[in-house]
């Protein structure tokens, strides 16, 4: 006849509780140590879910402990527990169940029953240590501090930088291309350490974005998120560290207040198409599908440097219809769009000359609202 | 230090509950606790000494001495093994009382 069988029921659910990331190292230790108390009782199995719940008792059992010693040194003025505090916990904890003495209120704690229980459990139950040796957890890994100006034997480039703090990098860094965290602004001194190991050993590794500022070259190319196992070299343009534009480089359109013709239809300047059915759906005479067939043919209402802020069409009630070339443009991409009015002259040249028209009306039908 | 810690203890309890242990009787307690928890250090608790301190200071439970933490071991220890025994009761307990309400002479799955 076999001693224990299942051991089941106990407590069959133990609760859907996720455990802390660095929990699962110490909770198997403790369901090592529970199965090895059980296993000495002379149970022969446990199923897995009875041992997790055990397991997670005598845990909280040890929690509990803790915790009403500490409370018993705090009350009396301590901040380290004394062996009386752990005394009193387990009364504590024991009132429950009852010890021999419970009931003797004036019993000293030194003789206290607890401990006279526990005494005849260690004389009379065997010595089964623990499976597994173990290091003294949690690990804490050392810091890796970049080298000061100090150790590095490098002077500080100015007198007001301390010769405590790290040094700067070198800078060969930049002619190398690893691969780098992208968005990270904040030096991280373990990084700065490691990229001048890169620089030592010659091979590729995680790189800080402050390397590239450091270095002072606004248009180097700063790499977006990288593995740094693959060691990609990809280059890109960081917009942020590109040098700024000088004057006339590059077309930005003024602001124009919106003609007040147009009315609460509002300026838009990067609507798409969409929004454009939108709008053409409340006019009467054009339908949607048509409108998007019409789009190549019409010109736009704009302003006299070419770009478009309008972007519904005017009713057939007027002259002049809005141009769509630049809807195109529009949607295909911003810079496209603003690339394509330098490109296209003629075109500008007529826009231009429709605007005008367009105004022109605008001053005869001051109040004619604009028919979507 | 831990001495004069439970002589602070002994005089708390003396104002608390009246003094009525003799002098004799209190160091015989005392060298008994001392003599207890020496005896620990030689007694290897199956529970390690890593996880319970592990736990003891999520708890905030401060005290660098050894012997204290084998006591809480200990103690758990005694905890979970006392909780198996009542389990293993019980598990043979309902065997027996499966076969006796069933009256069947045949050997029953000792599984449960």
């Amino acid at each position: 006849m076999s001693d224990g069988g299942k051991e089941n029921g106990k407590d069959s659910e133990p609760k859907t509780r996720k455990p802390a990331g660095g929990e699962d190292f110490v909770r198997a230790i403790a369901k090592i140590a529970v199965a090895q108390i059980c296993e000495n009782e002379g149970f022969q199995s446990f199923q897995q879910s009875a041992l997790e719940a055990l397991a997670d008792v005598a845990v909280r059992y040890i929690k509990e402990i803790g915790k009403t010693a500490n409370l018993y040194a705090n009350l009396a003025g301590r901040s380290e527990c004394n062996v009386l505090d752990v005394i009193q916990g387990l009364e504590d904890l024991g009132s429950i169940q009852g010890f021999p003495g419970a009931s003797d209120i004036h019993h000293s704690l030194a003789s206290s029953g607890v401990v006279r229980e526990i005494r005849q459990h260690v004389s009379l139950a065997e010595e089964v240590p623990f499976a597994y040796s173990l290091p003294r957890f949690p690990v804490s890994k050392e810091p890796k501090l970049p080298p000061s100006f100090l150790t590095a034997g490098e002077e500080p480039l100015g007198e007001h930088i301390p010769v405590w703090l790290p040094a700067f990098p070198h800078p060969e860094t930049k002619s190398t291309v690893p691969t780098c965290n992208g968005g990270v602004i904040a030096g991280d001194a373990a990084r700065l350490q490691e990229q001048i190991k890169v620089q030592e050993r010659g091979e590729s590794s995680v790189m800080c974005m402050q390397q590239r500022l450091a270095a002072n070259n606004g248009s180097e190319a700063v790499f977006g998120p990288g593995d740094s196992s693959k060691g990609k070299r990809t280059v890109d343009i960081n917009p942020f560290l590109a040098p700024p534009l000088l004057y006339g480089e590059r077309e930005v359109s003024s602001i124009v207040p919106p003609p007040r013709f147009i009315g609460g239809a509002g300026v838009a300047n990067h609507v798409t198409g969409n929004m454009m059915e939108g709008f053409a759906l409340a006019s009467p005479i054009e339908d949607s599908q048509n409108m998007l067939s019409e789009v190549d043919e019409r010109n736009k209402s704009m302003k006299l440097d070419g770009r478009p802020i309008v972007r519904f069409k005017l009713s057939s009630a007027r002259k002049s219809l809005p141009a769509f070339k630049n809807v195109i443009a529009e949607n295909e991409g911003d810079e496209e769009l603003a690339c394509s009015f330098g490109t296209r002259d003629d075109e500008k040249d007529e826009m231009k000359r429709r605007a005008e028209q367009i105004l022109k009306e605008s001053m005869e039908n001051p109040s004619d609202p604009a028919q979507l | 230090k831990r001495s004069s810690d439970e002589h602070t203890a002994r005089e708390r309890e003396m104002n608390q509950y009246g003094g009525q242990q003799s002098s004799d009787g209190r160091h015989d307690d005392d060298a008994a606790l001392t003599e207890f928890l020496a005896s620990l250090m030689d007694y290897t608790p199956t529970i390690p000494d890593e996880l319970v301190e592990h736990y003891l200071g999520k708890s905030g439970f401060q005290c660098p001495d050894v012997r204290l933490i084998r006591l809480v071991a200990v103690a758990t220890q005694k905890f979970i093994s006392e909780v198996a025994t009542e389990a293993l009761h019980h598990c043979k307990a309902r065997q027996s009382s499966v076969v006796k309400d069933k009256r069947d002479k045949q050997q029953k799955d000792k599984r449960l």
